[in-house]
Formats: C-alpha cells, sequence, structure tokens
C-alpha cells in the first residue's frame, strides 16, 4: 500500500508542484500589490461597497476593500478558491481513468493489489495532494503578509485555508466519481465542474432568491469574506458537504470496481 | 499426475450487444506450456483478462485452485502477466518500473530481475518514454518473470521483439518450466505454438474450436498434393479417400505428381477457415 501510494504520489507531484506555485505567486502578487493600491483604496472600497448584490456576492457589502483582510478576502479569496478548485477537479478527475487513458492500467491491475486498495490509495494520494497545495500556498500568502509587515490575523487565515482545503476535497471526491465512469481522461470537464460550483455559488449570492441554495454548493465552506468577517460557515452546509463527500467516494469505489477495465 | 492449474468453465463474456467470447472451457495443466491460438478478434485476449479479473463474466475461472474474482489479489502474486500492449508510465525510468512491481509484491527481485535484464539486454537506465514497442516487451518480460511465479500469462509476447529476443524469451520460458512453472501462451504465430507448446487451444469468433495435444490437433488425413495434369498445375489440400483421388487422376496425363503431410501452419489454418 505504502509503495503503491508513494507511487501515485509521484506521479501527481509535478502538477502539484506547478499548480500551487502558479497559484501562491499569483496570491503573492495580490497582497504585494496592496500596499501600493492603499492610497486609491479607499475610495474604491466605497464604490465596491455601495454595488448591491454584487458587492454582496463578493463580500465587500460586509467587509472593505480598503483593510488587508478585506483585500485578502476579496482579491486573494478569488485567487485561491477558482485556482485550488481548478487544481482539486483536474486531478482529481483523471485520477482513475488516467489508467485506461494511459494503457498502464494492464500493469497496474497485474500487481497484487485489489482494484478496491488501489481506488483507496489514489484517493488518499489526491487528498495529500490538497493538503500540501494548501501548505505551499498558503506560504506563498503569508510570506507576503509578513513582507507588508501589517497586523493581520493568522488564525482567520488558517481557518481560511482549511475550510478551502475541505471544499477542495468535497470537489475532488465528486470528480473522482466521475473518473470513475470514463475510460479517458476529461480535464475539461473537471474543469468544468470546478468552474461550475464557483459560477453557482456566485449566482446564488447575488440573487435573493437563490440565496437559500448556497449550502449545496462545495464553495458555501469557503467563502472568504464570510471566513474573515468572522461570520460561522452554515451547519447545513458543512452536513451536505459530508453526505456529498461519501456518496461521491462510494459511487467511485462501486463503479470502478465493477467496470471492466479497458485495455 | 500434475494438477490443473487453470481451470475455465463455460465462460461466456458479452460487450454490450457485441460477442466476447461464449461457453469456453478448458483446463492447462501443471508444468505445461499452453498455446492459445487464434486470429486477432478471436477472444484470446478476452478471455485472459477476465482469467486476471480485469473483465466481469458469466461461468467459472480457477486459477491455482482459487476463484480469479475474489482470489485477484492473492492470485497475482503467483501470475507473471504480459499484457500485448506493454505500456508503463512514460515518466518512469525502466529501473524504476521493474522496482515498483517487485516493491508492490513484497520481495526483494534484484537479484533476478539484473539476470533477466542482462539475457533480455535492458538498459535500466532509459526513460519509458524512449523505448520502442520491443524494448517495452522487454521490461514487460522482466516484470512478469521477475518474482518467478507459479503461472505465466503471455498476450502475444513476441510482436516486437527481434528473432534473437525471441529465442532468448522462450530460451527463458523452458528454463523455468523445468523449474515447475506452467505457461498460458497467447499468440497467433503458428510456429511458436509447433516448437514451444505441448498443448493448445484454439479460438475462433469466441469459440472454443479445438483444443488438446499439438501432436493430436495436427495429425490429419488431409494431404497436399500437387500435380501437373494435361499441362495444368494444381496446387491443393485434399481431405478424403485416397483411391478417389487416384480414381480422379488417372484418366489424366500426369507429368508431375507430389502427395505430401500439410504443414503446421495449413492445419492450424484449415481450423481458423472451418
Amino acid at each position: 500500500m505504502i509503495t503503491l501510494f508513494k507511487h501515485e504520489f509521484k506521479q501527481n507531484l509535478k502538477s502539484l508542484l506547478i499548480w500551487s506555485i502558479s497559484v501562491g505567486t499569483l496570491g503573492l502578487m495580490c497582497v504585494l500589490l496592496y500596499q501600493s493600491m492603499t492610497e486609491d483604496m479607499q475610495a474604491l472600497s466605497d464604490s465596491f461597497s455601495n454595488m448591491g448584490a454584487f458587492s454582496d456576492a463578493f463580500g465587500m457589502s460586509t467587509l472593505g476593500i480598503g483593510t488587508l483582510k478585506g483585500y485578502f478576502a476579496t482579491e486573494v479569496g478569488a485567487v485561491h478558491g477558482i485556482g485550488s478548485g481548478m487544481f482539486a477537479a483536474i486531478m482529481a478527475t483523471s485520477l482513475l481513468s488516467k489508467e485506461e487513458d494511459g494503457h498502464t492500467g494492464e500493469f497496474l491491475y497485474s500487481l497484487p493489489v485489489s482494484i478496491t486498495k488501489v481506488v483507496a490509495v489514489k484517493i488518499a494520494a489526491c487528498i495529500t495532494g490538497l493538503i500540501l497545495f494548501s501548505v505551499i500556498t498558503g506560504i506563498f500568502y503569508i510570506s507576503g503578509v509578513a513582507y507588508l509587515g501589517e497586523n493581520f490575523e493568522t488564525d482567520l487565515f488558517l481557518k481560511y485555508m482549511i475550510s478551502v482545503l475541505l471544499m477542495n476535497i468535497e470537489i475532488a471526491c465528486i470528480c473522482v466519481a466521475f473518473s470513475a465512469f470514463v475510460k479517458k481522461n476529461m480535464i475539461g470537464a473537471g474543469l468544468g465542474i470546478a468552474l461550475l460550483f464557483y459560477f453557482s455559488d456566485l449566482i446564488c449570492r447575488i440573487s435573493p432568491d437563490l440565496k437559500d441554495y448556497i449550502v449545496y454548493g462545495p464553495y458555501s465552506l469557503a467563502n472568504a469574506t464570510e471566513i474573515f468577517v468572522g461570520n460561522e460557515i452554515a451547519a447545513s452546509a458543512y452536513i451536505i458537504s459530508a453526505v456529498l463527500i461519501i456518496a461521491a467516494v462510494v459511487t467511485a469505489f462501486v463503479k470502478y470496481t465493477r467496470k471492466d477495465l479497458a485495455s | 499426475m500434475a494438477g490443473n492449474v487453470i481451470e475455465i468453465n463455460n465462460l461466456t463474456k458479452r460487450y454490450g450487444k457485441h460477442r466476447g467470447v461464449e461457453g469456453v472451457s478448458f483446463t492447462v495443466k501443471e508444468g505445461d506450456i499452453f498455446g492459445f491460438l487464434g486470429p486477432n478478434g478471436a477472444g484470446k485476449s478476452t478471455t485472459i483478462r477476465s482469467m486476471l479479473g480485469f473483465l466481469g463474466y458469466e461461468g467459472e475461472i480457477k486459477i491455482l485452485g482459487s476463484d480469479a474474482r475474489s482470489g485477484h489479489e492473492k492470485l497475482m502474486k503467483n501470475i507473471g502477466y504480459m499484457p500485448s500492449e506493454a505500456m508503463f508510465y512514460p515518466s518512469m525510468k525502466v529501473s524504476e518500473v521493474i522496482k515498483l512491481a517487485a516493491d508492490v509484491r513484497g520481495t526483494d527481485c534484484a537479484d533476478e530481475a539484473g539476470k533477466l535484464c542482462e539475457r533480455l539486454k535492458v538498459d535500466t537506465s532509459r526513460s519509458i518514454n524512449e523505448l520502442s514497442l520491443g524494448n517495452r516487451k522487454k521490461v514487460s518480460i522482466v516484470c512478469a518473470m521477475q518474482h518467478k511465479p507459479a503461472l505465466f500469462v503471455f498476450d502475444e509476447p513476441t510482436s516486437g521483439l527481434d528473432p534473437l529476443m525471441q529465442n532468448t524469451f522462450f530460451e527463458l520460458i523452458e528454463e523455468y518450466v523445468k523449474q515447475g512453472t506452467t505457461c498460458l501462451l497467447s499468440t497467433h504465430v503458428l510456429s511458436e505454438v509447433k516448437n514451444y507448446c505441448k498443448n493448445v487451444a484454439i479460438m475462433k469468433e469466441g469459440k472454443l474450436i479445438s483444443c488438446g495435444s499439438v501432436d493430436e490437433l495436427t495429425h490429419t488425413n488431409s494431404k497436399r498434393v500437387i500435380v501437373t495434369a494435361d499441362g495444368k498445375k494444381s496446387d491443393y489440400l485434399y481431405k478424403g479417400d485416397m483411391n478417389s483421388l487416384i480414381a480422379d487422376l488417372s484418366g489424366k496425363n500426369i507429368t508431375q505428381l507430389d502427395i505430401t503431410d500439410p504443414s503446421i501452419e495449413e492445419i492450424f489454418m484449415g481450423y481458423y477457415e472451418a
């Protein structure tokens, strides 16, 4: 199991480094731009907070972007939310299908290991990748904040990063279940799933009629402005998320262990 | 008396509406080099992939006494499988692939792998994505043999291998079989069956059309007849009473007549075309 875990982790390592360094660098650049934008920030903050539903959707009505906390939640929150969701979806969408797409399944499954164990190891390696993604990008962001030398609530930052990790685990599990049904890598579909979740969360936040549906999407777990304001995420969001994760993982196991392996 | 290493009983596999294999039954005895013969699309790979638990199927398959489906993990410890495609992870080095296959088995196969790499001239420092089909096949042979399994399952192993390597490969099989390994050799190369196999099963259009010893199956009353009669040359496989043949030819002006046993290729082609 350990050997296979290491093997699977190595397979994902290059992609993990590219994505985490890219998203981390983008986030770092956003943080470093904060001071150069400080002078214009107050006027911008006032304008942004008076844009009605859009201000609500991006949290700018409750958290002004004139402060580092508000700026971080709005700017880095968007970059990290979309970037990490896309990475989770891409990695998970090809997690199972890549063996058939690359014709390596016959080699892998000719080794003395059950398909159930392979699926378990792959999901474990995927989640480990997501944890490392959070750590690497977190180091980039916190380095930027440290460079600025401004006060920053690290407890809220940690809460935000853990919430995004949970969100990414949910996106990944849904995409792993999708991966069990296909025989080709469908990275485009994975990206589509991540973006669908992101924009459906946004739409639900813009439209007052759809607000009750926010909790159904993974992005409800990790809204940066709500976390940095200090609002608690609805308990129903966690319950729905847990149910979806369990359902997705069970689907992946049941489908993949019963399907015919493509040559 | 040697026991059965493979027992397949009424194996049926369909891909939706399409035929896979239907009602296939045969056994392979311990220590045998068993040929599994048939043209492309006959169902050889489907049978093998069912045996290895890659496909769901109807019927019963027992390998080394265990059910092929439920005993997959345990069985694969004692099976060396070489797929026809021999694909590996392109970013890995040959040495890493060979080590991965050994490590997952929890066995130190370094000595045996080293010997096999030397015999097969495998450069373990190369990256998989640099390898030709033939070189990937050689890596696949090392992965299948290094743990000295009780059963080899080879699916069209020699395609892509040069003739010298083919000889080395069959020498290796014979050496392992002498030590007690059994080998199922799926191929459509008739000479491989003729030269190396004791028993053979012949597949055609998803069905097993014949199974038995190579000697039995190649024993035939057919004769190849090459005759020049009345200035016209004919070359055909004759199945029937020799007296009728003589009677047919007796009224003609024969200038050349050869009546010989057909080659093994002709005999097997006869099975394919029947």
